[in-house]
């Protein structure tokens, strides 16, 4: 039955064929390293997913950020546990980006021809930082609120543009619930679009080009 | 055909570990969804309406008090109206304000000694029997007591 379904719609989509390409491509010798990457991407799957969960309930203002987060923790089944694994593949994908990184960096993968997708790789970095830096601010808490006056203030520090900057950031002179709202605006909408485009083309060049192999001593 | 799509070793591992790593968030998930629409407010304690005096003998008498009610991480103060009516003086009948129908506020109409729901046109007796109207049931009751000529519902 499931065969004949399945079939029904290969015919209509092509779907074997393109499940083929993605996942039983050629693939050279490679070890553990090389796993870094589908890590990353596991991690921000789960970002989406419980980010996605966790706007149920979050309300980006300073009447209720705070509050809603306490709820979220305290009183709603199983959002310690959405909330908690938010908060730490947080850190864990900035970190899995970083090794994932520099593993490419070390085996010289982002040579010719995989410019493109060593490039696309950057954007998602600052990408993934931008997700850090925004989502920091969103509960609202005094290590939020202050790391937000750091943060801001470090990106005033630069030569004349940094004053705009820093007014741009934070909507304003102070930071406030213009700032707030600003940072839930980026961190749902405009990073998570930027996001999937550019895990689009970065894995569509995997998939396209093929992963280069392991460098061989002396190369 | 059947027997090229035999599910192998490989192609079990892969689908169970995806199926238990699914399994593992979408139940949560779903506690988390709808936890808030399984809580029931609490038993609420006995509410003061006022004094008994008030009501008028023979035509139910609008009271209002303040409840609080927690919704999310916000307490609300909400206004809380109820017809009370006696016939005697000693027992007393408390009646909610809100339409069985579609939950609007009904309103006592003197001249016609009728509850009138502007919404759809609902109209109970002075007991709260529908007379015309969709609503499906009477006005919901509160139960009563009275002590030190006060009046007390049972809040809900």
């Amino acid at each position: 039955m499931t065969t004949r379904i399945g079939n029904w719609l290969d015919e209509r989509l092509g779907w074997r064929r393109a499940g083929e390409a993605i996942f039983l491509r050629k693939i050279p010798k490679v070890n553990w390293l090389h796993t870094l990457g589908s890590a990353t991407l596991f991690l921000a799957i789960n970002q989406v997913v419980t980010g996605i969960l966790l706007t149920i309930y979050y309300v980006p203002t300073p009447d209720h950020a705070y509050d809603s987060v306490q709820y979220i923790t305290a009183q709603v089944p199983a959002g310690w546990l959405i909330r908690g694994l938010h908060h730490w593949g947080a850190s864990a994908m900035v970190v899995l980006v970083g090794l994932h990184m520099l593993r490419v960096i070390f085996h010289a993968a982002y040579k010719y021809p995989r410019e493109m997708t060593w490039l696309t790789g950057v954007l998602l970095l600052l990408i993934t930082i931008g997700f850090g830096f925004t989502g920091y601010l969103l509960p609202w808490d005094q290590k939020a609120y202050w790391a937000t006056i750091v943060g801001t203030q470090i990106a005033g520090t630069a030569p004349v543009v940094g004053d705009s900057v820093l007014r741009i950031m934070r909507g304003g002179e102070d930071l406030s619930a213009v700032t707030l709202a600003r940072f839930f605006g980026v961190h749902v909408w405009v990073l998570p679009a930027a996001l999937l485009l550019l895990i689009g083309i970065h894995l569509y060049l995997v998939v396209r080009i093929g992963i280069s192999s392991t460098p061989k001593r002396g190369e | 055909m059947a027997e090229e799509n035999r599910l192998n070793r490989k192609g079990f591992v892969v689908w169970a570990i995806g199926g238990l790593i699914s399994l593992g968030m979408s139940i949560p998930a779903i506690a988390y969804i709808i936890g808030p629409a399984l809580q029931r407010d609490k038993a609420q304690n006995w509410l003061r309406l006022g004094s008994t005096s008030k009501v008028e003998l023979g035509t139910p008498t609008l009271f209002k008090t303040k409840i609080q009610r927690q919704a999310g991480w916000i307490v609300n103060e909400e206004e809380l109206s109820v017809y009370v009516r006696t016939d005697n003086g000693r027992d007393f009948v408390a009646m909610s304000n809100i339409c069985t129908h579609l939950a609007c506020r009904v309103r006592w109409i003197a001249e016609r000694q009728e509850f009138f729901c502007p919404c759809h046109n609902g109209v109970y007796d002075k007991d709260g029997k529908v007379l015309a109207g969709p609503p499906p049931r009477p006005l919901d009751r509160y139960e009563v007591k009275v002590e030190d000529n006060q009046l007390f519902i049972q809040g809900g």
